[in-house]
């Protein structure tokens, strides 16, 4: 019964069972099935875009089920030397896109964040109070910074993919 | 790519309050937010009464050491910069570059470290071994005779710099410098058992500055 209804969710509506079947467990079939749907979503629509998106100011956002998660990237993080702060925003707060939204200090220098989408933040990362190193150590996992809502989804046409980043931080370095 | 040398314009305000050293400051910034060709960098240095400033890193200083030391005669402020609390007055050479670091280097790591080197080089014209150390800024042995707290947006850099010439230092024993317990801070004027006034030093910074930094200085 339970399998009928996950097939029946996966053919009406890709996108709105996506959740559903990521957080199953066990169900083998099931999984396989999340993984495959997954990978169609991905092509057909940015709303769960898991690649990661970035900007100009070397931040970069991966958006999961509708929810953007922020960060800075490895040339950003190099760049600044050893972070021994994260001022960020609260729980809350309301942002549009290119907002200073907080400022990482390192070598007694305080560097602005840019917020890279419009948005409300939902999350912000606390273990960076006690462990600013994370952002250097693992700037793409265990240092992202805030996670918020995505207002304006049209805005993450606009940013760098990966390639297209690694192209930008060569140009950049001359 | 830089092709040439950067030019920065130097810019001596001589005595002013914090207050109106930050509205400069301010309106520099804006200056290089707003051009569309080339960016004005500019070195401003000065003098200030005595005043305690600290960082983003607001927690270890609530309202009531704001009233300490305020209580000592001495104005406070809380401002956008990097690094702990410090202490300018006269007799203390203070810089701010606002500079563009796209046209230097991007990265403000570099930049602290130049500022380093270029407080470092000035300090050898004088005959003293200055150095670095895991705290940020320009020491002697174990006293800190230049403080460095920055701040960047853009790529464009405000704050800067605070060189002890022939400051009163009786006013840093009522904080904990730049957060370092143990460790002091000197003067040019300590270091060389003479009177050193920020006037001698300006041109000897500013010969370091344009060597580290690569850059040709004009002048008003």
């Amino acid at each position: 019964m339970a399998m009928c209804t996950i097939l029946r969710c996966a053919s009406v509506s890709l996108t709105s069972s996506l959740p559903r079947l990521s957080n199953r467990n066990a169900v083998t079939p099931g999984r396989l099935l999340a993984r495959t749907c997954y990978k169609r979503t991905l092509s057909t629509t940015t709303r769960f875009c898991a690649a990661l998106k970035f900007t100009d100011k070397h931040e970069w956002v991966r958006v999961d089920s509708g929810v953007a998660t922020v960060g800075i990237s490895n040339f950003a993080q190099e760049a600044l030397g050893d972070v021994v702060y994260c001022g960020l925003p609260e729980v809350g707060t309301k942002l549009a896109q290119s907002d200073e939204f907080g400022a990482l200090e390192s070598v007694k220098a305080a560097s602005e964040l840019y917020c890279p989408l419009t948005g409300e933040v939902t999350d912000v990362n606390d273990a960076l109070a006690d462990n600013p190193g994370l952002v250097n150590k693992s700037c793409y996992k265990d240092g992202w910074l805030i996670k918020m809502t995505v207002s304006v989804p049209e805005e993450l046409d606009g940013l760098m993919d990966e390639a297209a980043y690694e192209r930008y931080i060569k140009s950049i370095e001359d | 790519m830089s092709v040439g040398k950067a030019a920065v314009k130097v810019v001596r305000l001589g005595r002013i309050s914090y207050r109106s050293a930050l509205e400069v400051q301010q309106q520099h910034i804006k200056q290089h937010m707003d051009s569309c060709s080339t960016s004005p960098n500019t070195l401003l240095l000065c003098e200030h009464e005595p005043v305690y400033t600290i960082g983003i890193r607001q927690a270890p200083y609530p309202p009531e050491e704001e009233q300490r030391l305020k209580a000592l005669g001495a104005d406070f402020f809380r401002t956008n910069r990097g690094g702990l609390i410090t202490f300018h007055g006269p007799g203390q050479l203070v810089c701010y570059p606002i500079l563009n670091l796209a046209c230097f280097k991007k990265s403000v790591r570099w930049y602290v470290c130049e500022l380093e080197r270029t407080v470092i080089k000035m300090c050898s014209t004088f005959g003293i071994e200055a150095s670095t150390s895991p705290d940020t800024g320009v020491w002697v042995g174990n006293h800190k005779i230049c403080a460095i707290g920055i701040h960047c947006g853009r790529y464009i850099t405000s704050h800067g710099l605070a060189l002890n010439c022939n400051t009163d230092m009786s006013w840093f024993d009522n904080i904990v410098p730049c957060g370092i317990v143990g460790k002091g801070v000197t003067s040019l004027s300590r270091e060389l058992g003479r009177d050193v006034p920020p006037e001698e030093a300006i041109p000897k910074l500013l010969e370091a500055f344009t060597e580290q930094f690569n850059c040709t200085l004009t002048y008003n």
